[in-house]
């Protein structure tokens, strides 16, 4: 396993459309394991391929609900409600911003070993997956931010 | 994606922990502003943070003890987050038996991931996993150490009380209370208040000989329970409110408490009153008495009232004037240490002679608004003779005062040789309190 470098905003890479997965391949799969890796080493809790230089549909999340999801080919069949919240992002890092997403939705995808599945997520779930899928589709969360794009403060700066 | 709402109560605990033992803030105040603040977590996520935090502060010198015994570079050189985060999961390791090492270290790692200290991950992994390791073979150097309490403080409580009795309070201080409440039997019947408190959920316990105090652990937001919003009960050590019981006041009397805030022992007085006479409780800041202001509108009494006055300020139309006076005055809160671990890191010997100096300087002004043949009664939170028993003494040689037994007032779980001379020094450990002492003084005829 190893971490991958992450692409951040103004890499051409995270604005275009991701193709579809058509078989999975030990490289796919290795490249899953990683995107784990990363995600956990940099304190994510979601990414997308492209966020690593990968142009396929492929998303993991980890919203620590006691699941490691991974969604391939992702559809959002149905959405519900709303929510508000802080969002942020690993490829716009030390920014976050307020953002409306559904409260609810309902993804159908396929899972590593590419049986197709359905998953309904709500709340902060939800919120991740529409994140997530939105990458796969070359579109940032800045891009749907109300008000004003914020420096997140750091802890270690107050030394 | 990254999280930037989702609090968890390790983070909430880190959070709290470095304005408490970084930036210097009081522990009760910074928790009550954070659990206020993220009331929307879940109640065990808030209960663990406020465990967590209170338990680190508590126990800060045995945990660093303990984390330098495995860790190269000492706690004193670490960045202040990463030493919390250690604090934090030594603590869990070595004091919390139902949270699993491994779990403790794993939320360590994370933490110092979520805090952009991914870089320290394998320090923070290594150093807390061999606190796990080495828990069993784990000795501390000396009681100090062990009952994480400064040198200072052990040696004067071993010289004041003894060795015995004073390793007996600082065990004490450490162990889990539950919340002493006393019930305002003017509002409602205590049967009633009870049955309201057990309706909710409240497991509740009581003393004998005490009819109106009780004992109640297990809730979550005391504004929650209808006996709290309705006034009925009050938080209040039972020590504290034996001072309205020994002063055993009579109907249409005057009350007059000199450092009133909150109000605990003035609606204590106002209620043992039963509508009759009137209290005037006094303290320093507005903001002080409008504490005690919404107290007395919580508790619907209308024999009270609160007023701004600086207790060192000699008040000449006062003189004489009330039959009893309530000096309950600023002290250094040894105490209390249980309640207010960071109370025992701040408190410096310097500071209890300080303190006992202004304590003379208020008892010197105060002492003259009490009627010939009432009552003075003297108390602080703090277990130190400086401020206690010598202050007593001290009182008695320089004003017309006499000691009054009150023997017969403080029931028998609080009964000891001193209650016949006027004065009692409470102890955890010995007595189900806090630390508190209380001397009930009669001012002379003439």
């Amino acid at each position: 396993m190893a971490t991958r470098q992450i692409r951040t905003m103004g890499d051409d890479i995270l604005y275009r459309e991701c193709k579809p997965v058509k078989e999975m391949t030990p490289r796919l799969k290795q490249l899953i394991a990683d995107m784990f890796e990363t995600m956990y080493e940099t304190g994510g809790v979601g990414l997308a391929a492209p966020q690593v230089g990968i142009l396929k549909q492929i998303v993991v999340i980890d919203v620590e609900d006691g699941n490691q999801y991974v969604l391939v080919n992702p559809e959002i069949l149905e959405t519900e409600g709303s929510q508000t919240g802080q969002e942020g992002c690993l490829s716009v890092p030390g920014k976050s911003g307020l953002v409306t997403r559904p409260n609810k939705v309902k993804v159908r995808a396929f899972d590593e070993n590419m049986e197709e599945f359905e998953l309904v997520g709500e709340e902060f779930l939800a919120r991740a997956i529409c994140h997530e899928c939105d990458h796969l589709h070359g579109r940032l969360y800045v891009d749907l931010v109300e008000g004003e794009l914020e420096d997140v403060s750091d802890m270690e700066d107050e030394e | 994606m990254t999280d930037n709402k989702t609090m968890t109560a390790r983070e909430l605990a880190l959070d709290m922990l470095i304005e408490i033992l970084e930036k210097g803030s009081f522990c009760h105040i910074v928790e009550r502003q954070a659990l206020s603040k993220y009331q929307y977590l879940p109640k065990k996520d808030r209960a663990l943070a406020a465990r967590i935090t209170e338990g680190v502060v508590e126990r800060l010198l045995s945990l660093d003890y303990a984390v330098n015994r495995v860790s190269r570079t000492k706690t004193d050189k670490m960045k202040p987050v990463i030493r919390n985060i250690l604090r934090i999961g030594a603590y869990q390791i070595l004091y919390m038996d139902r949270i699993p090492d491994s779990a403790a270290c794993n939320e360590a790692v994370k933490l110092a991931v979520k805090r952009r200290f991914a870089g320290l991950k394998g320090f923070v992994n290594g150093v807390l996993r061999s606190v796990a390791r080495e828990k069993e073979n784990l000795v501390f150097p000396d009681e100090e150490t062990r009952l994480s309490i400064p040198d200072w403080l052990l040696s004067m409580w071993k010289q004041e009380l003894g060795e015995e009795q004073a390793l007996a309070v600082a065990e004490a201080m450490l162990r889990e209370r539950p919340t002493c409440v006393r019930c305002n039997q003017d509002k409602e019947d205590v049967e009633r208040i009870v049955k309201s408190l057990t309706d909710q959920g409240v497991q509740v316990t009581r003393l004998p000989d005490f009819d109106d105090i009780l004992y109640i652990r297990n809730y979550d937001y005391l504004e929650a329970l209808e006996a709290f919003s309705m006034g009925w009960i009050q938080v209040q050590d039972v020590s504290s409110s034996l001072v309205g019981r020994a002063a055993a006041p009579k109907a249409g009397d005057f009350v007059l408490d000199v450092c009133g805030a909150p109000g605990g022992k003035s609606l204590h007085m106002a209620d043992l009153l039963k509508g009759t006479g009137m209290v005037e409780a006094r303290d320093l800041t507005v903001q002080k008495v409008s504490l005690i202001e919404e107290n007395i509108s919580r508790s619907g009494f209308s024999n009270i009232r609160a007023k701004v006055w600086d207790a060192l300020e000699p008040d000449e139309e006062m003189k004489r004037q009330a039959d009893i006076v309530l000096a309950d005055l600023p002290c250094s809160g040894l105490g209390i240490i249980g309640r207010k671990p960071d109370i025992k890191y701040r408190m410096t010997r310097e500071g209890c002679r300080e303190l006992s100096e202004l304590q003379r300087e208020i008892l010197s002004v105060v002492w003259e608004y009490v009627k010939p043949g009432g009552i003075l009664i003297y108390s602080t939170c703090t277990i130190s003779r400086a401020e206690n028993q010598e202050n007593m003494e001290w009182l008695l040689r320089e004003f017309p005062f006499e000691t009054v037994d009150i023997s017969q007032s403080v029931g028998t779980v609080f009964q000891e040789e001193t209650a016949k001379k006027g004065y009692l020094q409470f102890l955890p450990g010995r007595h189900p309190s806090d630390g508190f002492f209380l001397t009930v003084l009669k001012r002379k005829q003439q």
